[in-house]
């Protein structure tokens, strides 16, 4: 299995990409920075734990689909615990995507959120404009730079299959995925999302075979500025501010690792240049202006 | 000075109508939903001082006396048919030198099954914590503090002075120490012309009649104010944004 993943990274970095819009092809180096707070409420001395970090972070687009992307964790004030308290990379990937027919793919290979190394390879197969199937396949190790180097072989495979339905009237996409997560339990997961003009505000529900039953909600909120220009460095704040909520604390069931530092769960996984389908194919937040 | 004062007012003109049950963050009156609903696409974020008048028996008790606290809330408007709201109610303790935290989470959803027309009220099923995490049936008293349903029906006249809304709805609270908010309640609200943002309310909610006040200012502000019994303050302020 691991040897047909990595033969699949391979063959996409030497495929072409078909379909893909010239303007994709220039190269572009965004330098971003964003604050991530989290609340934690498992303490009965105090209203919540507090995590505040800065994430800064780039992304350099190198042409032909190709990106590298990376960001850093500062932390500004940690009442969580000492591994909380270190200055640590979060990510360092170089992705690559393509589109075979109606079939979009990207492959990431680096280092991703959660502590994981590895690669990763994602699909999205639009069937026609309401539905589409995706899916996701990760073969990755544990690494962690807290206590000096250590990281564990690179033998967990991970992934999950499912189905989008975009109900284009009301802007809302129905998502349902099934599969094996970074610490190998079993779960399925529904989530209903409502996109507005710069939000998008989605409520899911999931189980998993050790936690069971979860549900909460998930917001992801655009940020100004909206017109950016047309130039090879732009230096801005992030593009987006997530704000994610769960009913149970179960943080480790249902998790996957993000190869993405700007990942959220308005703009998908793919650009717009790749796929253009439900919610991709609406009017874009960010405006490029000459 | 005075360009600044035009420019308050202005603001405040601007505003839109407000319609506040605001203590959950949903559209209603005070303590009384109503089959009102907010705008499409609207997000509140916002707190309220909660008078113990309007707490439930159990739950928010200290040395068997209960203790005014607060709460905040997150809600959205998906669809015209559809509020959704989720609420952190404070429950804190005094413990030795410090405090004990603890927060009573609940969900509130409100579904409009009929608009309002020119002969009929606007028609709404809205339900109040109905789900909990730590669910058992032989212990009363363990969650589910708010956990009720209701349905609810509105009508508005315009009149040259302002607008006069009538509200009447039946609740129904699963747990015995909340019996008393059971049963048919209801209210008036009056917008006056003059100043179309505010609205004052008069409410009987099953067991007390309140009186209140509240105002959409500034655009994105929501302001509430209210005597329980005539005599219990309550208050609250939140932010209100139109994601479409």
């Amino acid at each position: 299995m691991r040897m047909w993943l990595m033969l699949a990274v391979v063959g996409a970095i030497v495929l072409p990409s078909q379909g893909a819009k010239a303007q994709e092809q220039k190269m572009k180096l965004d330098l971003f920075s964003g604050l991530s707070l989290n609340l934690r409420d498992i303490n009965y001395e105090r209203q919540y734990d507090v995590l505040i970090n800065l994430t800064p972070g780039f992304r350099w687009k190198m042409g032909n689909h190709f990106e590298l992307c990376g960001q850093a964790i500062v932390p500004l004030v940690n009442q969580y615990n000492y591994q909380s308290a270190k200055v640590r990379p979060r990510i360092l990937a170089l992705s690559k995507e393509m589109k075979v027919g109606p079939l979009c793919a990207k492959i990431s290979g680096g280092f991703f959120s959660f502590d994981r190394y590895g690669v990763d390879l994602k699909a999205f197969l639009p069937v026609c404009d309401w539905f589409a199937f995706e899916g996701r396949f990760g073969c990755t190790g544990y690494y962690s730079l807290v206590d000096g180097w250590d990281m564990s072989p690179m033998g967990r495979l991970t992934g999950f299959v499912g189905g989008n339905i975009y109900i284009k009237r009301w802007k809302t996409q129905l998502r349902g995925l099934v599969g094996r997560f970074v610490y190998e339990d079993y779960g399925l997961e529904c989530e209903g999302m409502r996109h507005f003009r710069h939000s998008t505000v989605g409520v899911y529900g999931s189980w998993n075979n050790y936690d069971k039953f979860n549900a909460g909600f998930r917001i992801t909120a655009m940020l100004p500025p909206f017109k950016r220009r047309d130039r090879f460095l732009t230096i801005r704040p992030a593009s987006c501010f997530n704000l994610s909520y769960a009913v149970e604390y179960h943080d480790y069931t249902n998790k996957l690792y993000t190869t993405d530092p700007e990942a959220n769960i308005r703009e998908g996984a793919f650009s717009r240049d790749i796929l253009e389908w439900g919610f991709q194919a609406e009017k874009p937040d960010f405006e490029i202006v000459k | 000075m005075k360009k600044y004062i035009l420019f308050i007012i202005s603001l405040a003109t601007l505003s839109l109508p407000s319609l506040a049950q605001q203590y959950q963050g949903m559209s209603g009156m005070i303590h009384v939903p109503t089959a009102e609903m907010d705008q499409e696409g609207e997000v509140r974020l916002g707190g309220h001082y909660l008078h113990q008048s309007m707490l439930p028996d159990v739950g928010f008790l200290y040395l068997d006396e209960k203790y005014n606290t607060f709460d905040y809330y997150a809600s959205i408007t998906p669809y015209r048919w559809v509020e959704l709201s989720y609420i952190c109610t404070e429950r804190i303790i005094p413990r030795g030198e410090g405090h004990y935290f603890t927060k009573d989470r609940h969900v509130s959803a409100k579904f409009q099954l009929m608009q309002e027309r020119q002969y009929i009220p606007a028609l709404a099923l809205g339900m109040d914590d109905v789900a909990t995490t730590a669910f058992n049936p032989d212990r009363e008293n363990q969650q589910l503090y708010f956990t009720n349903i209701y349905l609810a029906a509105s009508k508005h006249h315009q009149f040259s002075c302002g607008e006069l809304g009538g509200h009447l709805a039946y609740r129904r609270y699963f747990r015995s120490y909340n019996a008393k908010w059971n049963g048919l309640i209801g209210g008036l609200t009056f917008r006056p012309s003059f100043f179309p943002q505010a609205r004052v309310i008069l409410e009987y909610s099953g067991n007390e009649i309140a009186i209140g006040i509240d105002a959409r200012l500034f655009k994105y502000f929501l302001i509430q104010a209210s005597l329980m019994d005539f005599k219990y303050p309550s208050v609250g302020l939140c932010f209100v944004k139109n994601l479409l």
